[in-house]
Protein backbone atom coordinates (compact mmCIF):
# COMPACT_ATOMS: atom_id res chain seq x y z
CA UNK A 1 0.00 0.00 0.00
CA UNK A 2 1.19 3.38 -0.77
CA UNK A 3 1.49 6.16 1.46
CA UNK A 4 -1.91 8.34 2.06
CA UNK A 5 -1.89 12.40 1.00
CA UNK A 6 -3.89 14.79 2.37
CA UNK A 7 -5.32 17.30 -0.15
CA UNK A 8 -7.83 19.78 -0.31
CA UNK A 9 -10.44 19.69 -2.48
CA UNK A 10 -12.49 22.98 -3.91
CA UNK A 11 -16.50 22.58 -4.09
CA UNK A 12 -18.98 24.46 -5.83
CA UNK A 13 -22.66 24.78 -6.34
CA UNK A 14 -24.90 22.34 -4.57
CA UNK A 15 -21.68 20.58 -3.56
CA UNK A 16 -20.58 23.82 -1.79
CA UNK A 17 -23.85 24.68 0.08
CA UNK A 18 -23.67 20.95 1.74
CA UNK A 19 -20.10 21.00 2.77
CA UNK A 20 -18.09 24.36 2.69
CA UNK A 21 -15.95 26.03 -0.16
CA UNK A 22 -13.17 23.02 0.61
CA UNK A 23 -12.83 19.97 2.45
CA UNK A 24 -9.30 17.62 3.54
CA UNK A 25 -9.24 14.08 2.70
CA UNK A 26 -6.46 11.85 2.54
CA UNK A 27 -5.75 10.04 -0.89
CA UNK A 28 -3.51 7.22 -1.74
CA UNK A 29 -1.30 8.87 -5.12
CA UNK A 30 -2.04 7.79 -7.70
CA UNK A 31 -5.65 7.63 -6.73
CA UNK A 32 -8.40 6.74 -9.28
CA UNK A 33 -11.11 9.51 -9.78
CA UNK A 34 -14.13 7.27 -8.56
CA UNK A 35 -12.07 6.74 -5.62
CA UNK A 36 -11.59 9.77 -4.50
CA UNK A 37 -15.22 11.10 -5.44
CA UNK A 38 -16.32 7.88 -3.12
CA UNK A 39 -14.44 9.64 -0.24
CA UNK A 40 -15.63 12.63 -0.62
CA UNK A 41 -19.32 11.22 -0.83
CA UNK A 42 -18.61 9.60 2.62
CA UNK A 43 -18.57 13.10 3.67
CA UNK A 44 -22.50 13.33 2.77
CA UNK A 45 -24.47 10.38 1.49
CA UNK A 46 -26.78 13.01 -0.51
CA UNK A 47 -24.27 14.14 -2.45
CA UNK A 48 -23.49 11.02 -4.44
CA UNK A 49 -25.89 11.35 -7.22
CA UNK A 50 -24.55 15.12 -8.06
CA UNK A 51 -21.10 13.63 -7.78
CA UNK A 52 -21.93 10.54 -10.46
CA UNK A 53 -22.25 13.21 -12.90
CA UNK A 54 -19.04 16.04 -11.53
CA UNK A 55 -15.71 16.19 -13.16
CA UNK A 56 -12.46 16.32 -11.59
CA UNK A 57 -9.91 18.87 -12.15
CA UNK A 58 -6.34 19.63 -11.02
CA UNK A 59 -4.83 22.95 -11.67
CA UNK A 60 -7.75 24.35 -13.34
CA UNK A 61 -7.80 21.90 -16.39
CA UNK A 62 -10.31 18.97 -16.82
CA UNK A 63 -9.22 15.67 -16.06
CA UNK A 64 -10.16 12.90 -18.64
CA UNK A 65 -8.08 9.79 -17.19
CA UNK A 66 -9.81 7.75 -14.66
CA UNK A 67 -6.61 7.72 -12.67
CA UNK A 68 -4.69 10.84 -11.64
CA UNK A 69 -1.67 11.69 -9.15
CA UNK A 70 -2.01 14.30 -6.73
CA UNK A 71 0.44 16.01 -4.29
CA UNK A 72 -0.54 18.66 -1.65
CA UNK A 73 0.24 21.95 -3.82
CA UNK A 74 -2.20 20.58 -6.54
CA UNK A 75 -5.21 23.20 -6.90
CA UNK A 76 -7.98 20.22 -6.76
CA UNK A 77 -11.62 20.56 -7.70
CA UNK A 78 -14.63 19.05 -8.04
CA UNK A 79 -16.94 20.09 -10.84
CA UNK A 80 -20.93 19.72 -10.83
CA UNK A 81 -22.73 19.70 -13.63
CA UNK A 82 -22.32 23.28 -15.16
CA UNK A 83 -25.62 25.72 -15.63
CA UNK A 84 -23.94 28.88 -17.38
CA UNK A 85 -25.25 30.98 -19.80
CA UNK B 1 -7.92 40.04 -29.76
CA UNK B 2 -10.69 38.48 -27.13
CA UNK B 3 -12.36 40.35 -24.33
CA UNK B 4 -13.63 37.62 -21.91
CA UNK B 5 -15.04 39.02 -18.80
CA UNK B 6 -17.02 36.94 -15.90
CA UNK B 7 -17.77 39.60 -12.83
CA UNK B 8 -20.53 40.66 -11.06
CA UNK B 9 -21.17 44.17 -12.99
CA UNK B 10 -23.98 44.45 -14.94
CA UNK B 11 -23.48 43.65 -18.42
CA UNK B 12 -23.92 46.77 -21.04
CA UNK B 13 -24.58 45.60 -24.43
CA UNK B 14 -23.40 48.55 -26.67
CA UNK B 15 -20.57 48.61 -24.56
CA UNK B 16 -19.84 44.85 -25.56
CA UNK B 17 -20.95 45.52 -29.16
CA UNK B 18 -18.44 48.37 -29.49
CA UNK B 19 -15.47 45.82 -29.39
CA UNK B 20 -16.43 43.80 -32.20
CA UNK B 21 -16.89 46.82 -34.14
CA UNK B 22 -13.65 46.64 -36.67
CA UNK B 23 -13.17 47.26 -40.53
CA UNK B 24 -12.30 43.95 -41.06
CA UNK B 25 -15.17 42.07 -40.18
CA UNK B 26 -18.96 42.76 -42.06
CA UNK B 27 -21.03 40.29 -39.65
CA UNK B 28 -21.39 40.57 -36.36
CA UNK B 29 -23.73 37.64 -34.19
CA UNK B 30 -24.46 38.28 -31.08
CA UNK B 31 -26.94 36.05 -28.25
CA UNK B 32 -28.32 37.54 -24.80
CA UNK B 33 -29.24 35.31 -22.29
CA UNK B 34 -31.53 36.84 -19.81
CA UNK B 35 -33.59 35.84 -16.80
CA UNK B 36 -36.81 34.01 -17.69
CA UNK B 37 -39.47 34.43 -15.81
CA UNK B 38 -41.63 31.04 -16.85
CA UNK B 39 -39.81 27.40 -17.77
CA UNK B 40 -42.88 25.27 -18.40
CA UNK B 41 -45.60 25.81 -14.78
CA UNK B 42 -42.46 26.61 -13.10
CA UNK B 43 -42.31 30.09 -12.24
CA UNK B 44 -38.47 31.76 -11.82
CA UNK B 45 -38.09 34.75 -9.36
CA UNK B 46 -34.08 35.49 -9.40
CA UNK B 47 -31.01 33.57 -10.19
CA UNK B 48 -27.80 33.35 -8.35
CA UNK B 49 -24.97 32.88 -10.72
CA UNK B 50 -21.26 31.58 -8.92
CA UNK B 51 -18.40 30.80 -10.98
CA UNK B 52 -14.83 28.98 -10.43
CA UNK B 53 -13.68 32.32 -11.91
CA UNK B 54 -9.87 31.45 -13.01
CA UNK B 55 -10.80 28.09 -14.54
CA UNK B 56 -13.99 29.36 -16.08
CA UNK B 57 -11.58 32.35 -17.62
CA UNK B 58 -9.28 29.74 -19.12
CA UNK B 59 -11.97 27.43 -20.51
CA UNK B 60 -13.73 30.46 -22.10
CA UNK B 61 -9.69 31.29 -23.42
CA UNK B 62 -10.17 27.61 -25.07
CA UNK B 63 -12.82 28.17 -27.02
CA UNK B 64 -12.31 31.78 -28.14
CA UNK B 65 -8.81 31.02 -29.44
CA UNK B 66 -9.43 28.79 -32.16
CA UNK B 67 -11.99 31.50 -33.75
CA UNK B 68 -9.45 34.05 -33.48
CA UNK B 69 -7.16 31.86 -35.22
CA UNK B 70 -9.72 31.82 -37.87
CA UNK B 71 -10.24 35.11 -38.41
CA UNK B 72 -12.86 36.15 -35.90
CA UNK B 73 -13.25 38.17 -33.00
CA UNK B 74 -14.99 36.65 -29.56
CA UNK B 75 -16.30 38.91 -26.62
CA UNK B 76 -17.76 36.91 -23.40
CA UNK B 77 -19.37 38.06 -20.42
CA UNK B 78 -20.86 36.15 -17.67
CA UNK B 79 -22.62 38.03 -14.86
CA UNK B 80 -21.89 36.81 -11.36
CA UNK B 81 -24.19 37.28 -8.26
CA UNK B 82 -28.36 37.90 -8.34
CA UNK B 83 -30.10 38.54 -11.18
CA UNK B 84 -33.69 39.58 -11.38
CA UNK B 85 -35.97 38.84 -13.92
CA UNK B 86 -34.95 40.43 -17.33
CA UNK B 87 -31.42 40.87 -16.26
CA UNK B 88 -28.74 39.99 -18.55
CA UNK B 89 -26.45 36.82 -17.89
CA UNK B 90 -24.49 36.54 -20.87
CA UNK B 91 -23.30 38.19 -23.43
CA UNK B 92 -21.99 36.30 -26.46
CA UNK B 93 -20.40 38.47 -29.45
CA UNK B 94 -18.68 36.87 -32.26
CA UNK B 95 -17.40 38.91 -35.53
CA UNK B 96 -16.53 37.83 -38.80
CA UNK B 97 -15.68 38.45 -42.02
CA UNK B 98 -19.24 37.35 -43.35
CA UNK B 99 -22.13 36.18 -41.94
CA UNK B 100 -21.87 32.62 -42.13
CA UNK B 101 -19.09 32.29 -39.39
CA UNK B 102 -20.03 35.03 -37.26
CA UNK B 103 -23.37 32.66 -36.96
CA UNK B 104 -21.60 29.46 -36.27
CA UNK B 105 -18.94 30.76 -34.31
CA UNK B 106 -21.32 32.29 -31.77
CA UNK B 107 -23.40 29.70 -31.70
CA UNK B 108 -20.95 27.30 -31.13
CA UNK B 109 -19.25 29.99 -28.49
CA UNK B 110 -22.57 29.84 -26.02
CA UNK B 111 -23.34 25.88 -26.32
CA UNK B 112 -19.62 25.40 -25.53
CA UNK B 113 -19.97 27.81 -23.20
CA UNK B 114 -23.28 25.62 -21.17
CA UNK B 115 -21.26 22.82 -21.16
CA UNK B 116 -17.22 23.16 -20.24
CA UNK B 117 -16.96 26.83 -18.34
CA UNK B 118 -17.64 26.03 -14.12
CA UNK B 119 -20.38 28.32 -13.99
CA UNK B 120 -23.54 27.60 -11.89
CA UNK B 121 -26.84 28.63 -11.69
CA UNK B 122 -28.93 28.63 -7.90
CA UNK B 123 -32.33 29.16 -9.19
CA UNK B 124 -35.42 30.48 -6.79
CA UNK B 125 -38.84 29.75 -8.00
CA UNK B 126 -41.79 30.61 -6.34
CA UNK B 127 -42.04 26.96 -4.61
CA UNK B 128 -38.16 25.51 -3.93
CA UNK B 129 -34.51 26.63 -4.67
CA UNK B 130 -32.79 24.23 -6.84
CA UNK B 131 -29.32 24.15 -8.39
CA UNK B 132 -28.45 23.74 -12.09
CA UNK B 133 -31.32 23.34 -15.00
Amino acid sequence: MGKLTEVTIKLFAFLQDRLGPTVQIEVPTPVKVAVLFDKVSQLDPQLSATLANSRLAVNQEFVDSDEVSLTASDEIAIIPPVSGG
Amino acid sequence: MYYLRISDTPIDVNEMYQKLVDPQYGGIDMFVGTIRQWTGNVETTKIEYSAYQPMAEKQLEKIAAPIEAQGGRVVVAHRTGSLALTDIAVFVGVAAPHRAEAFKWCRFVIDTLKHEVPIWKKEYDTDKVRWGN
